[in-house]
């Protein structure tokens, strides 16, 4: 082989592992990419039963209903509209009422939807970014929602009788 | 005092490196020594000045010295001295100054070891380290200085996330940062290189050590945080293509790339162009990760309260080292000489097929991770891209890469012989396809895929292995002669059949792991039994313990296997009340290479809980493989010879040639 | 000082260290270069020949190749150093000299806090500022008392300190002593009772309430002694009482008494009503304004109590009362703003957001 049918033999095999790439690529981006929606998305948008989609928003106060077996439903809404979500396993530890949260799955024919993931991953304000930047353009976004207002919430927690605080302020 | 000197301290490291960064390169244009050699002593210098810092952020953190933002925003006075320690890297401020400090740590190195380089070549290498740190040094000051005060001082701190309360934190950053920021080292050589105008097969045996040390680092500080991301958060993932974990693959698939093509340039001072563009993706591929992670577009455990100065600030820095030491690739890379030259079927063709392939992998993890920021940059529309997209594409990729692993070691330097390492690899291949046919029978009607993946994984461990068997001869020649040849073969090759073998018994694990892992999940009152895999789970009931900052509740399993009784299993909920949040502890059980995992949900009020159990079978391998590829890379390090790709002459009967 | 010649020490070694080697003479000579390496893989063939690695053809070849590199490597010889000219050594030295000093101080001033002291957890326990000398003060004070255990007037000095850091039962024994050497009083009395109440974690032992009905027969109007055992009949399940003994030292109250919040935040806590919180006098001057006057005047008062404690956010009680305030004049979004603010204003002090929290939780505003 001469040189230069060496670095033919080079080149080639580069350019057909890389269309193989791209080709694997393109071929993966249009099964497997998720796209993201709020509550108020999904009833302009008229997403299709069965296409599976992540929804963020904030799960409504008092709409946790916990079922047999692990089933549990919540709604989610992002100030505009709520999403009845049914989902069956454990929640992650940082789902809470009225705070944000990201579940994976498909809408099934009556409309609720039905959650496979409940994502556990937040960073430590309590709120996926997603739902944050989604409530921002809303106008529900609250600066102060974050760790300020989870701070509060865990300070403000059941107190005792106050009694010894009481003995501390006569004693001043 | 302490808190103000550590500040001080990292102004003058700022004002050092302006200085290291200038003053070498004016000196190596002049040929002056004296202002070459400022290069080396102001490193140091640097080194200890950054370390002083460190040392002083420890110190206050150790101390609670809540006067210090940095104390008060991530410590607590009642958190157990380990975490008060490790939660210095626990947030954005210290872990950069951390980044700093290995950053000053790995340029003082070659300051204090690199007697064995030009003078200028370490000149321009320390000038360019220095660059690097000042944009950091910068950064850290302007944006996310951790010498901050509190004039007021507070009484108490706000506490460092619970998730982050874990001997984990106390390794995984530290080895992940070594492996960014020493491919920092092969980058300076490159740049230098590219300033020089001059590279050839010496530069591959300089730079060797230092980019084998940050691909160990790298190695184990990847391996460590996915263990540490399986046990810690309670899903029994141990990868998630998270864009995080990916920032941190990227790097690692360059740098392996980097380091089979500096194999080829040092033996046969070929590939040498392409060698230099990989330390410099490589880096820009660390520096890429660090801005993921650090600037907020991203949200994951790792990401730390952002700031949108701090984005625009890395990614300033990223632009103008991406974008300046490319340009100067462009500029001076033609001027470079061409190497050596070889057969496409030779040792070296096998490593740019390795080369291929890694840096496709690495495309397609970039794009994947890419893609979603970029689409919503120009459209708006927000999307994921998650594990499916990674498993048809990286997955395909990869299994090339696989088969053809077995086969780079045996092939001759310059000009090889398929045919005979096909040869020398029968035994490997009848291993595996004996593997595959057990399995098959086994498991009959599961997995098709599985058995053959696993096949993949024998053929590239016994390939490993056969490697070893014809550079000692065994079995043709006497056993003691095998043995004594052993013991001088280079540990360079006993490296490589470690690493490689590694590869194999990871990808095992993977395997085993996702096709044959079994789960329960449910909920469970007191007495209840739970059988996943064989094993019967009996609850025994809740118990709490107070810890130093948080409060537990336990639940204990008592774990037996056919009727006998193994061992007691204690997963847990911790309620931290200061961050007013409650993190799941799993419980883990090792038997052989495989586990038994539990972890809580929700504990209802009369003590009923929610539970999932999982079954990984071999799940330890995955983690294995890659210790024994560091101790692979550790063998190759600790081997100081000069190495020579002698390459096969040409036109030599086959029947001449002995092995190798 | 010390930090200042602290900060000169480390400059110091800073331009030491561009300093040195531009000092050094030329001789320190470093001939690492391409060559070194090509000649030690040529040895390196040898020795892998002589142990059997590698065939002699393929040694052959290896050596032609690495002796082609060496050859090359000869002709790019880097041009050796020079001897370096004393001018730009100067021009470097002065950059270091000047540039360095200069650089760190316009980074430092504007970022570092060199006035502020270090102030680890150690140093501060007990109460903020000078909490170091008066432990020793207790230390000395009790000293004196064990060798004159009749001073009475040195009980009477110890006793409230005590109270203060938190050793009730301490506390308790120099009331006692107090007691017996300086003589009873209706305030020992009261004093004794809140020592005991305190060691019993803030219950009124039946122990306690005996002290307190003891200061209530040396002095009708002994006000803690009051509260107390307004406290131990709400303890004993009787709010109506508890409530008639607080309404009956607020109607006795001096209005600008300090104790008057409190005993206001007890009332409300078991089911009394009170007047919104402002004192008595100014309300008695309010009742003969116009309904437009009253109601400035309030907004005024409670914008300079707003103002306050915008200042000095300690002040638990005056938070409520501000929450209190605005929860009558019917503006529910600024109590709730209030109570956000006060929460965050005493969040690094939990006794006083425990106090703050139990206040808010009687306000009623859901919090």
């Amino acid at each position: 082989m001469t040189r230069k049918q060496r670095r033919l033999t080079i080149i080639g095999g580069s350019l057909t592992v890389l269309a193989v790439a791209v080709a694997l690529v393109l071929n993966a981006m249009r099964g497997s990419i998720v796209f993201f929606s709020t509550p108020v998305m999904v009833s302009e948008e008229h997403i299709p039963p069965g296409k599976r989609f992540r929804l963020g928003g904030l799960v409504e106060k008092g709409s946790l209903v916990h079922g047999d077996n692990l089933a549990v439903a919540f709604k989610v809404g992002d100030g505009s509209a709520t999403l009845p979500v049914t989902y069956k396993g454990i929640l992650p530890d940082l789902f809470r009422e009225g705070q944000g949260v990201v579940a994976e799955g498909a809408l099934d024919a009556s409309g609720v939807f039905r959650a496979d993931t409940v994502l556990a991953k937040h960073d430590e304000t309590y709120m996926p970014k997603e739902v944050a930047d989604a409530l921002k353009k809303q106008g529900h976004w609250k600066d102060d929602y974050g760790e300020k207002s989870h701070t509060t919430e865990a300070q403000a927690g059941p107190s005792t009788s106050g009694v010894s605080g009481a003995t501390q302020g006569v004693s001043q | 005092m302490i808190a103000e000197a550590g500040h001080y301290a990292l102004v003058l490291a700022l004002g050092l490196a302006l200085i290291q960064s200038t003053v070498p390169i004016l000196g190596a244009r002049w040929g002056d020594a004296a202002l070459m050699n400022v290069a080396r002593s102001t490193a140091l210098a640097q080194l200890v000045f950054t370390l002083a810092s460190f040392l002083a952020l420890i110190t206050l953190h150790v101390t609670s010295d809540f006067s210090v933002v940095n104390v008060f925003e991530n410590s607590h006075s009642m958190k157990p001295l380990i975490y008060k320690i490790t939660g210095v890297w626990g947030n954005h401020e210290g872990s950069m100054l951390l980044w700093v400090s290995i950053l000053a740590l790995f340029g003082g190195l070659v300051a204090a070891f690199g007697n064995n380089l030009p003078l200028s070549l370490r000149a321009h290498v320390l000038a360019v380290q220095a660059w690097v740190a000042s944009a950091f040094y910068l950064f850290i000051l302007m944006t996310s200085n951790p010498f901050l005060r509190i004039i007021n001082p507070p009484l108490e701190g706000r506490d460092l996330n619970p998730v982050l309360q874990d001997p984990g934190l106390a390794v995984h950053p530290p080895m992940l940062y070594l492996g960014y920021v020493g491919f920092s080292i092969s980058f300076s050589f490159a740049i230098a290189a590219l300033l020089e105008g001059r590279i050839d097969a010496a530069w591959a045996r300089w730079v060797r050590p230092w980019t084998l040390l940050a691909w160990i680092f790298l190695t184990l500080g990847i391996a460590m945080g996915s263990y540490w991301a399986y046990y810690e958060l309670g899903w029994g993932g141990w990868w998630f293509w998270d864009p995080v974990e990916n920032a941190s693959l990227m790097p690692w698939l360059a740098g392996t790339a980097l380091l089979h093509s500096a194999v080829v340039m040092e033996k046969r001072n070929a590939l040498k162009v392409w060698t230099i563009l990989l330390s410099i993706l490589t880096f820009s591929l660390s520096l890429l990760g660090t801005f993921l992670v650090r600037s907020g577009v991203l949200t994951s455990v790792h990401a730390f309260a952002s700031d949108p100065k701090r984005g625009v600030f890395i990614l300033l820095i990223l632009c103008i080292f991406i974008g300046g030491s490319l340009t100067l690739y462009a500029w001076r890379a033609s001027a470079l000489k061409q190497g050596g030259l070889f057969a496409p079927i030779s040792r070296e063709g096998a490593l740019v097929l390795n080369n291929l392939f890694l840096t496709t992998a690495c495309a397609t993890v970039f794009v994947g991770t890419l893609y979603p920021l970029a689409l919503e940059v120009t459209t708006g529309q927000k999307i994921s891209v998650g594990a499916p997209f990674f498993n048809l594409t990286f997955a395909p990729l990869f299994v090339p890469l696989m088969l053809a692993v077995p086969f780079g070691p045996l092939l001759a330097w310059k000009r090889g012989d398929l045919l005979g390492a096909a040869q020398r690899l029968f035994a490997a291949g009848v291993a595996a396809l004996v593997a595959i046919a057990v399995l098959w029978a086994w498991t009959w009607g599961g997995s098709t895929l599985a058995p053959l993946a696993i096949g993949l994984a024998v053929f590239v461990v016994a390939g490993a292995l056969s490697d070893l068997a014809e550079r000692t001869g065994l079995f043709r020649v006497p056993f003691g002669t095998a043995v004594r040849r052993a013991r001088g073969l280079p540990r360079s090759s006993w490296g490589t059949v470690f690493a490689h073998a590694g590869v194999g018994i990871a990808l095992m694990g993977i395997v085993c792991e996702t096709t044959w892992n079994s789960e329960y999940i449910g909920s469970m009152k007191t007495n209840d039994v739970a059988h996943v895999a064989g094993y019967a789970l009996k609850f025994d009931g809740l118990t709490q313990r107070q810890g130093p900052n948080f409060q537990e509740v336990a639940a204990q399993f008592e774990v037996s296997l056919d009727g006998k009784w193994l061992s007691t299993m204690k997963p847990s909920k911790r309620s931290f009340t200061t961050r007013g949040s409650t993190i799941t502890e799993a419980a883990l059980l090792t038997r052989g290479a495989s586990q038994l995992y539990i972890s809580l949900g929700d504990i209802a009020a009369d003590g009923t809980i929610a539970v999932r159990i999982y079954h990984k079978p071999m799940v330890l391998l995955i983690w294995f493989g890659p210790v024994l590829m560091a101790f692979g890379g550790m063998l190759s390090l600790s081997d100081r010879r000069l190495r020579v790709g002698a390459p096969k002459p040409a036109r030599v009967p086959r029947s001449l040639q002995p092995a190798e | 000082m010390t930090l200042w010649f602290v900060f000169a020490i480390m400059t110091a070694v800073a331009i030491f260290a561009v300093l040195w080697p531009l000092g050094q003479s030329a001789g320190v000579r470093n001939d690492a270069s391409e060559a070194t390496v090509y000649k030690d893989q040529l040895s390196e063939i040898d020795r892998d020949l002589a142990a059997g690695l590698i065939a002699a053809p393929e040694a052959d070849a290896a050596r032609v190749e690495i002796s082609r590199r060496l050859l090359s490597a000869a002709d790019h010889q880097r041009a050796s150093p020079t001897a370096s000219s004393v001018r730009i050594r100067r021009i470097a030295a002065t950059v270091a000299l000047v540039g360095l000093p200069a650089l760190s101080m316009a980074l430092y001033l504007p970022l570092g806090s060199p006035g502020l002291r270090d102030f680890p957890l150690a140093d501060r326990t007990g109460t903020p500022s000078g909490s170091e000398s008066l432990d020793n003060l207790v230390a000395q004070v009790e000293k004196h008392l064990e060798k004159n255990p009749t001073d009475g007037r040195g009980w009477n000095v110890l006793a409230p300190v005590l109270m203060r850091l938190g050793r009730y039962d301490d506390a308790a024994r120099a009331v006692r002593n107090s007691i017996t050497y300086s003589g009873d009083s209706s305030d020992r009395r009261a004093d004794l009772g809140e020592a005991l109440t305190g060691a019993a974690g803030g219950v009124v032992t039946a122990e306690a309430k005996t002290e307190f009905e003891r200061a209530i027969a040396l002095n009708a109007d002994e006000v803690k002694a009051r509260y107390f055992l307004g406290l131990a009949a709400e303890q004993d399940g009787r709010p109506e009482e508890a409530a008639a003994r607080w309404r009956a030292m607020l109607a006795k109250a001096p209005p600008n008494a300090p104790w008057r919040p409190l005993a206001q935040a007890a009332l409300v806590r078991v089911g009394g009503s009170v007047m919104p919180a402002l004192p008595d006098g100014a309300m008695a001057s309010a009742k003969d304004m116009s309904e437009a006057d009253r109601a400035k005047m309030i907004h005024t008062m409670v914008d300079r109590l707003a103002s306050r404690l915008k200042q000095d956010g300690g002040d638990v009680e005056g938070w409520l009362r501000l929450v209190r305030a605005y929860m009558v004049m019917g503006d529910r979004d600024k109590a709730k703003n209030a109570q956000t603010e006060a929460r965050e204003a005493v969040a690094n002090d939990t006794e006083r957001l425990r106090q703050l929290n139990e206040g808010l939780k009687n306000l009623g505003l859901d919090g």
